[in-house]
């Protein structure tokens, strides 16, 4: 059941994901993106990451693709037009790496089989790691990686502050 | 395994939706749909994490995923204030048609 309802959540990522790529109009875009997300978030539950489902969604779903929606509103951004400047090459090069790069992966995970050193049993769904255990790990182990990233956002916060002022504005 | 799922089909969704990233981002013209695209490929490596860290039983993880999915916030806003930025410039997030360093 669980496997099904995995296999059913991640195959709605990939097809709107594809939908995503596939598609001119930026704000359709972003929407199908945001469904695959969802879907994403589903399989997070699935895999045991409960907290990380409930971030994926308030997050990636509710912060950042909100702010590209704001951004192609605020832009104006319409669909991407057939102008006719082809570029042949650029598309095929694109195209072949793709190819190529697809084929690697699926010839890695056949080499490795799917098979991981040592820890072959499965995880019980009561050792379901709880956000309670994930905060004590982040607020003791990884402090200084928590600190950094708050001093990193903070730059960020200032970067895109100085990157989208006017530059007449007195 | 994780429970009932097993790895391969979490390896096999993550590699598909990285490569599906990957075609974005190479093959579209339209800044946002790239950037969109990036977005794409961080979630896939986050689900190949979560799905590893699962069936290791360890909440490492989801730890990464945490600071990626912090870093991938970082990344937004500054990327999004280089477009508004650009756009002031071209009046155009066409990436062929951003072609010059200076104006």
């Amino acid at each position: 059941m669980e496997r099904l309802i995995f296999d059913a959540a991640a195959l709605v990522a990939i097809v709107f994901a594809g939908l995503m790529v596939a598609g001119r109009d930026p704000i359709k875009s972003v929407l199908a993106l945001a469904v695959s997300f969802f879907a994403l978030a589903v399989t997070y539950v699935l895999l045991l990451a409960p907290f990380i489902a409930a971030l994926q969604i308030i997050v990636y779903a509710g912060a950042i693709l909100v702010l590209f929606l704001f951004l192609i509103m605020l832009l104006n951004v319409g669909p991407e037009r057939p102008d006719g400047v082809r570029r042949p090459v650029q598309t095929f090069l694109g195209s072949l790496s793709v190819v190529v790069f697809a084929g690697l992966l699926l010839g890695m995970l056949r080499a490795s089989g799917a098979r991981l050193p040592g820890q072959p049993e499965a995880v019980a769904a009561d050792a379901l790691p709880d956000p309670k255990a994930l905060g004590r790990l982040l607020f003791s182990d990884y402090l200084l990686h928590f600190e950094a990233v708050s001093v990193l956002l903070l730059a960020a916060l200032v970067g895109a502050f100085v990157l989208a002022r006017r530059e007449n504005a007195q | 395994m994780i429970g009932p799922i097993p790895l391969s089909h979490v390896l096999l969704a993550s590699g598909a939706l990285f490569a599906i990233g990957v075609a974005g981002a190479l093959l579209r013209r339209n800044a946002i749909q790239i950037f969109l695209s990036i977005e794409l490929m961080m979630n896939a490596a986050n689900l190949a994490l979560i799905g590893y860290g699962a069936a290791l039983g360890t909440q490492q993880g989801q730890i990464i995923v945490f600071f990626v999915i912090a870093i991938a916030a970082a990344e937004a806003s500054v990327g999004l204030a280089i477009f508004v930025a650009i756009f002031r410039h071209t009046e155009t997030i066409d990436v062929n048609k951003i072609n010059l360093l200076k104006w």
